[in-house]
């Protein structure tokens, strides 16, 4: 037992500082653990060591593998002890050191005597330091025992047995799971925490058999659990069950939802949590079930205990994205909680107001949120900082008061990663709300006036260059450009220097002035600004007031178009031969010899702000333009209008995996394959994609570009170039071969062999739908858009979609089938609604502006019927959306369009109206009877009932 | 998993350090993390009041008890409000052991009884026992008189 190491003072409060380890020093302890060795043990004293060497180790010190074996061999003497407390310790002390496997062998035979022993405690701690340091042969030995200590009447020796179990588990699984009957009666116990532990460990058993987990479930349902840990482990496996027992969507008869909204009116807060908290996440939850967990939550949120005021709302904060409606009564009490002491709770609560709250209330929660952002730390001011963003691009016409906020706390003290923040959000939202685009770069201008860190400026600087000029007045950031070349530091000098030059190239009147500037910068005391300002005083002509050549626009506005790994091997290797040539910039291949993985990862992740230079949202398609136009084979085909995202045409884990980007151009479409080779031993040489266009008649082949080589784990790209009417939506389904040429190589050298054999792998196919032909881009205020492109370029129409599995699923199949990007956040539908309306923005090919306007209604029976308004600038493009739509819907529904000659003959003969017709027709005998169409009667007044006009609003 | 217990004095020293499942690189930065998230927010705290946080997906709770703070970090099936009653079963068993709130010193006068409270109730960052008269008596290697 642990007795103090000092003399006890009855005046404790004089050295109440004095630790009793004062001093202590590991080499000197160790010295003492000699006592273990005396032939009389001083139990006392040994207790007093093993307490200063478990003191040292949690300081983090670390034994030696000498020392270490040589205080276990001398612990290990101890157990000729018969002293309890002493016992206790060393059972601890053998756990922290952790022995080697050939160490514990010395042990084993004392604890195996332990374990048997009939003081229960004994027996308990020797099971867990048995199974701490055990391996897989000696558990065998043990088991039998463990089996029986796991039904021992003794709580503390079952559960003992049971934790290790759990632990054993995962070392040595095949063991563990022989026990099951055992553990299957634990299960059973009326001591609590034995119920918990065995449900525990019985679950991980048997976690891969559904129906065990089922009957498990079930069973305990019925019966009583005793402790309300044992309980919240019930409830996260029957959540769990729910989930794999598939939708059943019909309220009310969800399985096990009354046990736990039974559990909600447990005395155990954790329990009740719990419940709350699985109901919250059930699929398609509807409001009725929601209804009493979002109350016990609201309880929660003012319960005087801040883990619980935490806990609620960070689960209300989840619910709020899904069901934003539901947590709106709860907003009262979370507007309290902005003042709460626990700035975790605080910013949680922020954050889930700013989800919930409606454009109205706005303002109000903005002069709430700028008391409380003063007194947080800036972590926290940074998840504000990102929710405040979104809530901008949620609600556009707010952006004067959210634009506000973020300018004043851009001027108040921060680190480096909150003021990036900020920047970073005002450039997003002057990039995605026009209407902010002046005030958002007066208020980042002021900021460089008086900013602190070299990055932020240059970045700031960077974009002013591109996107001032385009104002309606650039002349007023030139003031904020000019005072950064005399105030700041290099760098940023150099920064402002290109950036007035930029503002030269763009703006033809503001030249002469700029030129005024550049020539002071010339005599600049650090080299970069002075060459900087001489190269672009002898680029930008001759200062008088004329329009700047394309090719020096070109060059202030480009960005190096070489990879810049290639460019660095090349200058590698220029140096590596010291030659008299100088060195040539188009030396440098252009091909992109390694495609990180990062650029997969970086797709499904939102563009961060300035880290990627120039417009970041146009960066991929930037990157694309500048690869294509590097072919000369294609540089003819004119701009690139859009690009896909990559389609995968393999399986994940194949040998070879390839996905493919689709290139629109107005009257070519090229595919870019990108294939990476995951055979170490094969080399592949000459890779070229064989394109079969048969279903897809308006294409012809007109060019390939093969991969000469393509070596393991380095991805590369081959390209295949068609031709197709200009301006024309062409559609079509291709099917691939990848054809190569393959060698052998040896992985010891590297080395692949001289001679190689042909070979062909079947890739996916894929089709170039109409959304391809879509631009997504988004509108700040749809209204307005909308009210300005007139109805004279108006379509409207409705269409019936069949039975669908719920409203969101046919809202978010026409969004993609249209490919256009949705605004004003109606893309998510709040569920259980029976009617939603979604706006959608995009630029059609051959750059007509289109808005699309469609609403949907649902019945009982899932149907979904839509009306969809097109308007945009040109009519016959208004027509062409309502093509898309419907000829999409119905393949997606039947493929009819692809089966059924006959159809596709009467939409060429008759046109659209028959086409419709008849294909509404024939969907409707599929709806009915789904073995076969044929004509079946209904009630004289259906169709009244059922009227798809009905729930169209 | 129970990721890390940790107690640390006034100063942020740290008086017990238990890591489960928490690589060795990691540990450093976590101590000086949860250092700070107690220097930051524990002043004027009372005894036992719970406070919270939450990094990426690891919850953190965490409380003062007479001169010590102690700090319970987990994951998954250890959320806060497991975490909490992880942290009221240490405290109580310290108050048990300590006889009050401890000082430093007391805390250190009986550290080795505390190490084998935590023993006791955390094992290999899985919660064992909770009940404090229970675990008293385990300490001493005494069976438990409530079965």
């Amino acid at each position: 037992m642990a007795q103090p190491l000092v003399k006890k003072d009855d005046d404790r409060d004089e050295d109440a500082d004095y630790s009793p380890f004062l001093g202590i020093e590991k080499g000197a302890v160790l010295q003492e653990a000699r006592v273990f060795h005396d032939p009389q043990l001083d139990a006392r004293r040994c207790s007093q060591v093993i307490t200063k060497l478990l003191y040292l180790l949690n300081q983090g010190e670390t034994l030696t593998k000498v020392e270490a074996t040589e205080v276990f061999f001398a612990v290990t003497k101890l157990f000729q002890s018969k002293d309890i407390g002493l016992r206790r310790m060393v059972y601890l002390m053998i756990k922290e050191l952790s022995p080697c496997a050939d160490e514990v062998i010395i042990v084993t035979s004392s604890l195996m005597k332990d374990m048997n022993s009939r003081t229960d405690l004994f027996r308990a701690n020797a099971i867990r330091v048995l199974c701490r340091i055990t391996d897989g042969t000696l558990l065998t030995q043990i088991e039998r025992y463990l089996k029986q200590a796991i039904v021992d009447k003794n709580p503390v020796v079952a559960s003992a047995a049971l934790v290790s179990g759990i632990h054993l588990l995962q070392t040595n699984p095949e063991i563990v799971k022989r026990w099951s009957n055992e553990v299957q009666e634990a299960v059973q116990s009326r001591a609590a925490l034995v119920q918990f532990h065995a449900l525990a460990l019985l679950h991980q058993i048997r976690q891969n058999d559904r129906l065990a987990v089922n009957k498990l479930v079930a069973s305990l349902t019925k019966g009583t659990v005793r402790s309300p840990l044992a309980q919240c482990l019930l409830i996260r496996y029957i959540s769990q069950v729910i989930k794999e027992s598939g939708v059943n969507s019909q309220a009310g008869d969800r399985p096990f939802y009354d046990y736990l909204e039974g559990c909600l009116r447990h005395k155990a807060e954790v329990v009740i949590f719990e419940a709350a908290r699985t109901i919250t996440e059930l699929s398609n939850v509807t409001t009725r079930e929601l209804t009493p967990a979002i109350t016990v939550l609201q309880l929660f949120l003012s319960s005087s205990k801040p883990v619980l005021r935490f806990a609620a709302l960070r689960t209300l904060n989840k619910v709020a994205m899904t069901h934003p409606m539901a947590v709106t009564n709860c907003n009262i009490d979370m507007e309290s909680l902005i003042s709460d002491q626990n700035r975790s709770i605080a910013t949680l609560a922020i954050t889930t107001l700013l989800k919930t709250g409606n454009e109205s209330s706005v303002d109000r929660l903005m002069k709430q949120i700028t008391n409380f952002m003063s007194d947080i730390a800036d972590e926290f001011k940074i998840v504000v900082v990102e929710a405040i963003r979104s809530l901008c691009l949620k609600f556009p016409l707010k952006y004067r008061s959210l634009m506000n906020f973020l300018s004043n706390i851009l001027r108040e003290e921060g680190g480096f990663e909150y003021k990036k923040a900020i920047v970073d959000s005002i450039v997003i939202l002057i990039r995605d709300i026009p209407d902010a685009k002046e005030s958002g770069l007066l208020h980042l201008c002021e900021f460089i006036e008086d900013c602190e860190f070299t990055y932020l400026s240059t970045q700031i600087l960077h974009f002013l260059g591109n996107e001032g000029p385009k104002t309606s007045d650039p002349s007023k950031y030139i003031r904020y450009i000019y005072n950064r070349v005399i105030l700041e530091n290099a760098t940023v000098r150099a920064s402002a220097v290109s950036t007035l030059a930029k503002f030269g190239a763009m703006v033809d009147s503001l030249k002469p002035r700029i030129f005024v500037l550049l020539r002071r910068c010339v005599f600049d005391n650090d080299d970069e600004v002075r060459d900087r300002a001489t190269l672009y005083l002898n680029t930008l002509g001759d200062g008088s007031v004329a329009e700047t050549d394309k090719d020096v626009k070109e060059f202030l506005f480009g960005s190096l178009d070489i990879p810049l790994t290639n460019m660095e091997t090349s200058l590698k290797n220029y140096m590596q031969d010291p030659t008299e040539e100088p060195f040539d910039i188009n030396s440098v291949p252009r091909e992109v010899k390694s495609q990180p993985l990062a650029e997969k990862r970086a797709a499904g992740k939102k563009p961060a702000a300035l880290s990627t230079p120039a417009a970041a949202p146009t960066s991929a398609a930037d990157a694309y333009e500048r690869l294509l136009s590097s072919i000369p084979e294609f540089a003819s085909f004119g701009k690139l209008f859009k690009s896909s995202t990559p389609v995968e045409l393999t399986e994940a884990e194949t040998e070879y995996s390839v996905n493919v980007v689709k290139h629109i151009y107005d009257s070519h479409v090229v595919f870019q394959y990108n294939c990476t080779n995951t055979i170490p031993e094969q080399l592949l040489e000459n890779v070229t994609v064989i394109v079969d266009a048969s279903d897809a008649e308006e294409f012809s082949e007109v060019g390939t570009k093969p991969l000469r080589s393509l070596p393991y784990d380095t991805p590369g790209q081959t390209f295949v170039a068609f031709e197709k009417p200009e301006g024309v939506p062409a559609v079509g389904k291709f099917s691939n071969v990848l054809r190569f040429t393959v060698k052998e190589v040896d992985p010891s050298t590297g080395e692949a062999e001289d001679d190689g054999v042909e070979d062909e792998y079947q890739l996916e196919d894929f089709e170039v739908v109409a959304a391809d032909y879509i631009l997504k881009v988004g509108v700040s205020n749809f209204k307005n858009a909308w009210e300005s492109l007139g109805p004279d370029g108006e379509r409207v129409d409705e269409y019936g979609l069949g039975p669908r599995e719920s409203l969101a699923e046919a809202v978010s199949t026409v969004i993609n089938l249209l490919g256009m990007q949705p605004c004003e956040g109606t893309e998510a539908v709040p569920s259980n609604s029976r009617s939603h309306t979604c706006l959608l923005s995009g630029i059609y090919i051959g750059n007509v502006k289109v808005l699309v306007r469609l609403s949907f209604g649902i019945d009982g029976a899932k149907e979904v019927a839509m009306k969809l308004a097109v308007r945009s600038e040109d009519e016959n493009v208004s027509e062409a959306i309502h093509e898309i739509v419907a000829s999409g819907m119905y393949k997606v529904q039947t493929i009819l369009e692809e089966e059924d000659q006959k159809l596709k003959n009467l939409r060429k003969e008759m046109g659209k109206d028959a086409y419709e017709a008849v294909g509404t027709a024939l969907m409707e005998g599929n709806w009915y009877s789904p073995r076969g169409r044929y004509p079946v009667l209904v009630l004289w007044n259906y169709k009244e009932q059922h009227s798809k006009k009905e729930f169209v609003t | 998993m129970l990721l890390a217990v940790l107690i640390a004095n006034s100063e942020g020293n740290i008086l017990v350090e238990r890591f489960n499942g928490v690589p060795a690189e990691e540990r450093l930065h976590w101590r000086s993390f949860l250092v700070k998230l107690g220097a930051d927010n524990l002043r004027g705290v009372k005894n036992e009041e719970l406070l919270v946080a939450n990094h990426k997906s690891v919850y953190i709770v965490y409380t003062v008890l007479g001169d010590v703070s102690l700090f319970v970090v987990g994951k998954d099936e250890y959320d806060e409000l497991a975490l909490a009653e992880t942290i009221f079963v240490i405290t109580s068993a310290l108050k048990d052991v300590c006889g009050k709130p401890p000082t430093e010193r007391l805390f250190l006068d009986k550290y080795g009884k505390i190490c084998l409270c935590l023993d006791e109730i955390v094992w290999k960052g899985l919660l064992e026992n909770t009940d404090k008269d229970r675990i008293k008596r385990l300490i001493r290697l005494k069976p438990p008189t409530d079965f």
